[in-house]
C-alpha cells in the first residue's frame, strides 16, 4: 500500500468521525467545531490529490468565513432559544428518519452508478504542468469554458448582496437621509454635518445679586522666581 | 517519494519554528524596552544585562502559575483554544523563502521549507484559521466580557481578511503566480524608470496595496490601534480574561509570533525579501522584517484605540473600495501591457 493511500485513510477516518460528531454533539458550538475539523481533513485530502488551490479555497471560504459566521450567530442566540437537538415530537422524528433514509439512498445511488475512476479529461498532469501549475490550469478553465456559469454566479451573489442591503435599510425616510449623509464618513456616531454649531439662544443677563464678588483682596502678581512667589500670602491668609 | 528532500524540509521547518520561538520571546523584551523609551521610562533592565534575561524569567513565572478553569467554562474547548492559537500562529512562516538554493554535501538544498504554488493563499488560510483560537477561547470562558471580545474579533478579522486578501491580488496579477518564491524572483529583476534603475520591489509598483496590506495586517494581528478584542478599558482584556498561567501565555505568544510572521511575509511580498544591495541574503529579510516590527511597536506607543464602529466603517467604506480600485487599475495596466514584466 502506497503511503498516500495510508494518509488518505487516516484523513478520511478523522473526517467521518468529525462529521458524526457534528450530528451527535448536544452543544451546537461543539457541532460547529466538529464541522471545522471535518472540513480541514477534507482540505488535507485535496492536498494529497494535488489540488492545492481547492484545499486552500476550502479552508478560506468554509472554515475561515462560513463556520466563523455560524459561530457568531450561535454566540448571539440564547442557548434555550435553539431548537431541541435530540428527541422532539414523534411525527418529526419519523419524518426526519425518512428524510435521512432518502438522502442516504440518493447518495448511495449516485456512488454506485458511477465507477470510482472516471474517464480522464484533457487536463493530464503534463497539460497542467505545461500551463504553469494547478492554479493557472483552474484559472484558464474557469475563465474560458465556464465563463457563463461564473458570470451567473457573480450576478446571483450581487443580487443576494443587494437583498441584504435592502433588508438592513431603515424604515423611516429621515433615518434613510441620515444614513445617506454619513455615507462617506468613517464614524457612525459623528456623521458629517451633524456636529456643526447650532445658533445658541441668548442667556438672560444675571441680576446684580447673582454676581459673586471678585475673589479676595489679593493682588495679581507676576512672579519671576520661586522665592518671589512663595513670599506672597496664600489665599485667605491676610497680609501682615 | 523523495525521502531525503522531505527530511531536509522537516529539519528546516523544525529549526525555523525554534528560531521563531526564541525571536518571539525577545520580541516581548524589544517591545517593552521600546515602549518604555517612547514613554520616557526605562523598561525592564534588572534581569541580566539590559534586562535580556527578562523573557526567560517571565516564561518561568507563567509556566509555574496555577492553571485555573472557571466553573461555568466549556471545559474541553477552554483547554484546547489557546493551543489552537499557538499552533497555528507560526505555520505561515513555513512558506517564506529565506534564500536561494545552496549546495551542501553534494546535494542541492533550497533555503525555504516548502515552495507550494498557493503559498500566498496558504498564508491567508492559516491567518483565517487563527481566529478560532480567539472565538472559541472567548466563548468557552463563560464570561460576558470574553464573549464580547470574541464577537468583536470575529467581525474584525473577517472584514480585514478580505482587505488583506484583495490587497495582494495586484501582486498576483503582476507576477502571474501565487508562489512566494516566484514573487521573490519577480522582485529581483531591475525596474527601469526613465533614467533610474530601481529594484523591482512591489512597494514601488503597488504602493496602495502596500498601505492597505499594512493596515489590514495590523488589524488581523489584533494589535494597537486595532486591538478592540482585548480592549482593557472596556472588556477587561476581552477573550483571555479568564485565562491564567501558561494558557494565557500561549495567547500572548501567538500574538507575537503572528506579528513576526506577518512582518516576514510583508517584507517578502513588498520589500523584495532577501533582495538587497551588495550581497543578497537572509540578513536583508531580517532587516526588513525588523522595520515592520519596529513600526508595530511605534504604532502602539503613538495611536489611541479605534472606536468599534470606526473600525468596521474604515474596513468596509474605505479600505475595501480602495483595494477593488487597485485591482481594477492593475488589471487594466496589465491588459494594455504598460509596465509588463
Amino acid at each position: 500500500m502506497a503511503i498516500e493511500v495510508l494518509i488518505f485513510y487516516l484523513l478520511a477516518g478523522v473526517a467521518i468521525a468529525a462529521a458524526a460528531g457534528v450530528v451527535l454533539a448536544r452543544n451546537p458550538v461543539h457541532s460547529a467545531v466538529s464541522l471545522v475539523l471535518s472540513f480541514i481533513n477534507v482540505a488535507a485530502i485535496y492536498v494529497v490529490l494535488r489540488a492545492e488551490f481547492l484545499a486552500v479555497a476550502q479552508i478560506i471560504v468554509y472554515t475561515g468565513a462560513i463556520i466563523v459566521l455560524v459561530l457568531f450567530v450561535l454566540m448571539l442566540v440564547q442557548q434555550q432559544d435553539l431548537p431541541e437537538f435530540h428527541g422532539g415530537r414523534p411525527l418529526r422524528r419519523a419524518v426526519g428518519f425518512l428524510l435521512g433514509l432518502a438522502l442516504l439512498a440518493e447518495v448511495a445511488a449516485a456512488i454506485l452508478t458511477r465507477s470510482l475512476r472516471g474517464a480522464p479529461g484533457s487536463w493530464t498532469p503534463e497539460a497542467v504542468a505545461a500551463v504553469g501549475g494547478n492554479i493557472q490550469a483552474i484559472g484558464r478553465e474557469l475563465y474560458s469554458a465556464y465563463m457563463l456559469p461564473i458570470q451567473a454566479t457573480a450576478l446571483l451573489l450581487l443580487a443576494a448582496t443587494i437583498g441584504a442591503l435592502f433588508l438592513a435599510r431603515p424604515e423611516l425616510i429621515e433615518e434613510r437621509l441620515a444614513v445617506a449623509r454619513r455615507l462617506f464618513t468613517i464614524s457612525l456616531a459623528h456623521p458629517r454635518g451633524v456636529d456643526t454649531l447650532q445658533p445658541v439662544a441668548e442667556l438672560p443677563a444675571p441680576q446684580d445679586g447673582q454676581l459673586k464678588p471678585a475673589g479676595g483682596d489679593r493682588s495679581l502678581v507676576m512672579a519671576r522666581t520661586a522665592e518671589e512667589f512663595t513670599e506672597q500670602p496664600a489665599w485667605g491668609e491676610s497680609r501682615r | 517519494m523523495d525521502w531525503e528532500a522531505l527530511i531536509v524540509s522537516y529539519l528546516l521547518g523544525f529549526v525555523l519554528l525554534n528560531i521563531l520561538l526564541v525571536l518571539m520571546a525577545y520580541m516581548t523584551w524589544f517591545e517593552r524596552r521600546l515602549v518604555a523609551f517612547f514613554q520616557d521610562r526605562i523598561g525592564p533592565n534588572r534581569t541580566g544585562p539590559f534586562g535580556l534575561l527578562q523573557p526567560i524569567a517571565d516564561g518561568v513565572k507563567l509556566i509555574s502559575k496555577e492553571d485555573i478553569v472557571p466553573a461555568n467554562a466549556d471545559r474541553l474547548i477552554f483547554l484546547v483554544a489557546p493551543l489552537l492559537s499557538f499552533v497555528l500562529a507560526p505555520l505561515g512562516a513555513l512558506v517564506v523563502p529565506f534564500g536561494d538554493s545552496i549546495t551542501l554535501f553534494g546535494r542541492q538544498i533550497d533555503l525555504y521549507v516548502i515552495d507550494i504554488n498557493v503559498a500566498a493563499l496558504y498564508f491567508l488560510a492559516v491567518g483565517s484559521m487563527g481566529v478560532y483560537g480567539i472565538i472559541l477561547g472567548g466563548y468557552a470562558s463563560g464570561n460576558r466580557y470574553s464573549l464580547l471580545g470574541a464577537l468583536r474579533s470575529t467581525a474584525q478579522v473577517i472584514s480585514y481578511e478580505l482587505v488583506l486578501g484583495l490587497s495582494l491580488v495586484g501582486i498576483f496579477i503582476l507576477t502571474g503566480s501565487l508562489s512566494l518564491v516566484e514573487i521573490l524572483r519577480a522582485q529581483q529583476r531591475t525596474l527601469i524608470l526613465g533614467g533610474l534603475e530601481l529594484p523591482n520591489w512591489f512597494i514601488l509598483s503597488q504602493p496602495l496595496a502596500f498601505v492597505l496590506f499594512l493596515i489590514a495586517a495590523v488589524a488581523e494581528t489584533n494589535r494597537a490601534p486595532f486591538d478592540l478584542p482585548e480592549a482593557e478599558t472596556e472588556l477587561i482584556a476581552g477573550y483571555f480574561t479568564e485565562y491564567s498561567g501558561f494558557r494565557f501565555s500561549f495567547y500572548f505568544l501567538a500574538e507575537y509570533i503572528n506579528m513576526i510572521v506577518v512582518s516576514l511575509i510583508a517584507a517578502t511580498l513588498f520589500l523584495g525579501g532577501i533582495d538587497g544591495p551588495f550581497i543578497d541574503g537572509v540578513w536583508w529579510l531580517v532587516a526588513k522584517a525588523f522595520i515592520f516590527l519596529f513600526f508595530y511597536v511605534w504604532l502602539r506607543a503613538t495611536l489611541p484605540r479605534f472606536r468599534y464602529d470606526q473600525l468596521m466603517g474604515l474596513a468596509w467604506k474605505v479600505l475595501l473600495p480602495l483595494a477593488l480600485i487597485n485591482i481594477g487599475v492593475t488589471g487594466l495596466v496589465r491588459l494594455w501591457g504598460i509596465g509588463a514584466l
